[in-house]
């Protein structure tokens, strides 16, 4: 694979990356988010591929597996399963509105390009052009987790965070020693499975995900 | 003189095939519903039925009611004379930046708006503020998505714009020029008047923006009107088309050239015209309070491809 | 060997349905885990490291010695305490016996995550290990499904996950660094050969990772403005589990951001961690002590006291070598105190059945031992001599001064001054008073009390006696973190 041919294969994953981050802002239903995200994890495998192909590394073949198996297909399968049993389908009345929350990503955009410029400066990977992209996701991945009601959407905007720095890992490093891999996703399998056990607990004592209803402890 | 001849020409062509334009992307929808529809030629039959017609004007309305038409008309004509149709780079060039292109587009709006409050009925200050709220959310995006292509190119000149790309065909791939392709064509809809921002073909004035502002005009004021949308949707279309497809323009003057050039464009307007039927089958109309939301999304998809164009070289 | 221990914890918790017996096999490991990290800090006394695996994969050197020691010590006198207490939670109806097993195997796991973050070479590895203990101890804190605690655990796991992602990042942008510099290699990402290699690294995306870190190990630390899951899942959790959170999980919290310290110290020279270190420990400093000023919950105050000793710690490690020392001191010291008083907290919330300070008075008279106890706690935490803590927060102050900030050390003492007159008033009303109706007297949870008196026995030892091996080994530690 040439040089170029993989910038730009690569530049065009890490941009669908963030744009179907960017995606759950602005829909305001539960499936389209847990869609997006797996269409999101999806483009990141294939980022993963690319440098995979580039780089004629065999670890990243088996990366690039195991985040296929748990993010694209058995993670949302869970969400899905998870949201008809909750019963959650709409997203009303977010912390804040569509309009907002999309200049918002904008925003944190251009923040995340300001943040990475020394690591930009000082890489020499041909893929350090995508690492702003890699951190614009981490932050709308944090945003999402901050300013969404249901405890569902907050899961999935963690998600999202995750997906941004496993691809700051790929991107900047080629990814991270394979023992720390492992452990990586262990523990966002393990994290992800406790949380859907708050979620359906929550479900059971609250009557909803609304996570504005649980403000009994405050100072 | 032949380019003189050509940018003529290139008028000429927005003025003849526009209301074609219109009138088939009525027939497609038409035959996606399951319906025959009028003839694709059926604008063209309706515009000299309207010259024929006697003009009536309310007797609220002033001089804006009677003069919009022609500006409307008249700067969607410069325009025609700007946009890359067929051939770049051009000797209207030098008037020919995408900015002012923008704002003769919202000049025509503006006194639409104008003309919409003169008579002093409901629906038409409706459909008034309607369309300036649109077109104020839009703006931005348009202007952003304008610098985003600029910088790519190092020129807002459109010539310029199309001789740049067609000079590097790799980064018509780069998502900078998508993003701003995607941003484009969002305001395309919105300044347009076409689903999902506005229903062209409704008959419910509560649901209007554009129609709900041309309610009062009749006879020849409102064939001239109806003419200019026409081109705007005609010069829309181009400027998609031209300024990130290029290929196909002609940059040398020859017969040939331009002959390609010329079917190239009726070809690609006839992509954009049938991808916006199927568009407009497929999405409903957007109520209006979420049309922002559209427009901000707009606006960060030019953003995007300012940061991605500016940022990364 | 070490941590073979806990992990045969939770497996007999897990096979064994006879509680008892659960409960009494599990003090035991905890004592033998105590026992072996004594073992630990003999070795380092001796300047010899132990390690284990390849490159060095499990290494104790005398930082990891001194809060393995924090670790198993209040692991031991927490599930010790934790026996009687689940029983008589048991009887009491507030938990099931699956709830018991699940206490047990997950309390296991949660000391093996947390030795396993501090003997690890590889900070990759000590990243997983503290992610885990966030796994751990989400499950723990929601034992009882109530809708506080469960409201508690999710902001916990939610807000902890997030800062864990942050250290993450953190982590990667240490590991470009090097891999920048060296290229890839396996060893990459232990600590040794980071600390060695450092002052050639960037310094810039050096300055950004500890940012990262900072902010992301912090979180778990419970540093303000990150600090807001604190109050909430150490007053809702069992108090073993209180106890062992507030105790050992903050500080391996910061054990992790001083590993990384020194890393960073290598390049940059200690000014710009120091800086940050001291901005951010006074303002959990001053955020805890504006809280406390109206707590209802005595659970709470006890949390965001936990908040105002982080935050001493952590003004203490960035004052220089002086400051580090008292730091180290001052976790020994606050963990002695602070599982005194969770611990006790519980045995309160069982006989009161509330967690309203309004509610609990003259515990003096109501439970004797019990009451002096925590008075004996409560003044530690203070920091009034005898007790360690005194000396600590005095070497801390003084370090301050040391190193030319004497306004922010008055402003510091101001804090505590305010902390505690308002921890005192708290005292008051919870131990004298009028006793409410319907309180049985008498002590509950004897055995626990006896665990509880070693903890103040621990308190007054090295605060009166400050014996010369344990002080050997906090300035052998203090020397690592502050070169």
């Amino acid at each position: 694979m040439s040089l170029d041919l993989f910038m730009r294969l690569n530049t065009l994953a890490c941009s669908l990356v963030l744009l179907m981050g960017i995606a759950i802002l602005w829909r305001n239903s539960l499936p389209a988010y847990i869609d997006s995200f797996a269409r999101q994890s999806m483009f990141f495998v294939m980022g993963i591929l690319t440098v995979a192909v580039y780089t004629r590394a065999w670890e990243l073949y088996l990366v690039a597996f195991m985040v296929f198996a748990l993010k694209v297909v058995f993670i949302p399968r869970l969400l899905h399963r998870a949201r008809k049993q909750v019963g959650a389908d709409i997203e009303i009345r977010p912390f804040v509105n569509t309009p907002a929350s999309v200049l918002l990503a904008g925003i944190l955009t251009l923040l995340a390009y300001a943040v990475a410029q020394p690591i930009v400066a000082l890489s020499d990977l041909p893929t350090r052009g995508s690492i702003p992209l890699a951190f614009a996701v981490i932050f709308v991945g944090l945003f999402i987790t901050a300013s969404r009601r249901s405890a569902l959407t907050q899961i999935v905007g963690f998600l999202v965070m995750e997906n941004g720095i496993a691809l700051l890992a790929v991107l900047a490093t080629y990814g991270v020693p394979l023992i720390v891999e492992l452990g990586v996703f262990l523990d966002v399998l393990l994290g992800f499975l406790v949380m859907q056990v708050f979620l359906y607990r929550i479900r059971g004592t609250f009557g909803t995900i609304d996570v504005d209803g649980m403000r009994k402890l405050r100072h | 003189m032949g380019k003189s001849l050509l940018e003529a020409f290139q008028c000429f062509l927005a003025l003849a095939i526009s209301p074609g334009l219109v009138g088939f992307i009525r027939w497609v929808k038409a035959r996606l519903q399951g319906r025959s529809g009028p003839s694709p030629l059926q604008p063209y039959r309706d515009l000299r039925k309207l010259f024929g017609k006697e003009v009536i004007v309310s007797t609220n309305a002033s001089w804006i009611f009677r003069v919009t038409p022609y500006i409307l008309f008249g700067s969607l004509t410069v325009i025609s004379l700007m946009v890359p149709l067929i051939a770049a780079p051009l000797p209207f060039d030098s008037l020919g930046d995408l900015v002012v292109v923008v704002y003769l587009l919202l000049l025509g709006t503006f006194f639409l708006s104008l003309a919409g409050l003169d008579p002093g009925t409901a629906f038409g200050g409706m459909g008034a503020s309607r369309e300036m709220t649109v077109a104020a959310l839009a703006e931005p995006a348009i202007m952003l998505a304008i610098f985003g292509l600029g910088v790519g190119a190092g020129s807002t000149n459109l010539g310029q714009i199309v001789v740049r790309t067609l000079s590097d065909p790799g980064r018509t791939l780069s998502p900078g020029h998508l993003l701003a392709f995607a941003s484009m064509f969002i305001v395309m809809l919105a300044e347009t008047g076409r689903l999902p921002v506005d229903n062209p073909a409704t008959h419910l004035e509560l649901t209007m923006i554009h129609e709900a502002m041309i309610l009062e005009y009749s006879g020849r004021y409102l064939a001239l009107i109806e003419w200019a949308s026409a081109m705007k949707l005609f010069v829309f279309f181009s400027l998609l088309a031209n300024l990130f497809f290029p290929w196909g323009v002609a940059l040398t003057l020859t017969p040939g050239a331009v002959a390609l050039a010329f079917g190239v464009l009726l070809l690609k307007l006839a992509v954009f015209a049938v991808s916006l039927a199927v568009l407009e089958t497929r999405l409903p109309k957007l109520r209006l309070f979420r049309v922002p939301e559209l427009l901000s999304v707009s606006f960060l998809f030019a953003l995007l491809a300012v940061t991605s164009s500016f940022l990364v070289r | 060997m070490l941590l073979i221990l806990p992990l045969t914890g939770a497996l007999v918790s897990l096979l064994n349905p006879r509680q008892r017996l659960t409960g009494l096999i599990g003090a035991v490991l905890a004592g033998a885990e105590f026992v072996l990290c004594l073992e630990i800090s003999r070795e380092c006394l001796t300047r010899h490291v132990p390690a284990y695996g390849s490159g060095a994969f499990l290494r104790a050197d005398a930082l990891s010695a001194v809060i393995a020691l924090i670790v198993s010590g209040v692991a031991w006198i927490s599930i010790w305490f934790g026996v009687e207490y689940m029983n008589h939670a048991r009887s009491a109806g507030h938990i099931d016996d699956s709830g018991i097993r699940r206490y047990y195997v997950l309390t296991h796991l949660f000391v093996f995550t947390m030795l396993l973050a501090v003997t690890a070479n590889n900070v990759g590895v000590m990243w997983v290990a503290t992610e885990a203990t966030t796994i751990a101890t989400a499950l723990l804190i929601g034992l009882q499904h109530s809708k506080s605690s469960l409201e508690a655990s999710w902001k916990y796991i939610l807000i902890g996950s997030v800062g864990i992602a942050l250290a993450f990042i953190g982590t990667v942008l240490g590991y470009f660094n090097f891999f920048e510099h060296v290229g890839a290699t396996d060893f990459a990402l232990n600590w040794t050969v980071l600390s060695q290699v450092a002052p050639k690294l960037n310094g810039d995306v050096l300055r950004l990772c500890f940012v990262f870190i900072l902010i992301g190990y912090g979180t778990k630390a419970g540093l303000a403005p990150m600090y807001t899951w604190l109050p909430d899942a150490h007053s809702e959790a069992p108090a073993p589990i209180s106890s062992m959170m507030s105790g050992s999980l903050l500080v391996v919290a910061l054990y992790s951001i001083l590993r990384w310290k020194v890393v960073v110290d290598a390049r940059l020279g200690g000014a710009y961690s120091s800086r940050m270190m001291v901005v951010i420990g006074a303002f959990s400093v001053a955020v805890a002590a504006l809280l406390l000023i109206r707590q209802a919950s005595y659970k709470r105050m006890l949390a965001y006291s936990s908040v105002e000793h982080v935050g001493l710690m952590c003004l203490g490690f960035g004052l220089g070598a002086g400051g580090a020392f008292a730091a180290l001191l001052h976790m020994l010291g606050h963990a002695a105190a602070k599982s005194l008083m969770f611990l006790l907290s519980g045995s309160i919330l069982a006989k009161y059945r509330s967690t309203r300070i309004s509610s609990v008075r003259n515990l003096i008279g109501i439970m004797p031992w019990s009451g002096c106890l925590f008075f004996i706690g409560g003044l530690a935490l203070l920091g009034m001599p005898p007790f360690s803590l005194f000396l600590s927060e005095f070497m801390i102050l003084l370090a301050g001064f040391r190193s030319r900030q004497p306004w922010l050390m008055g402003f510091i003492l101001m804090l505590l001054l305010v902390i505690f007159v308002s921890v005192l008033g708290y005292l008051n009303r919870i131990l004298h008073g009028k006793p409410p109706e319907n309180v049985a007297v008498g002590d509950l949870n004897r055995g626990g009390l006896l665990a509880l008196s070693l903890n103040v026995a621990a308190l007054v030892t090295v605060g009166l006696m400050y014996p010369p091996p344990l002080v050997q080994l906090l300035r052998q530690a203090a020397e690592i973190v502050q070169r």
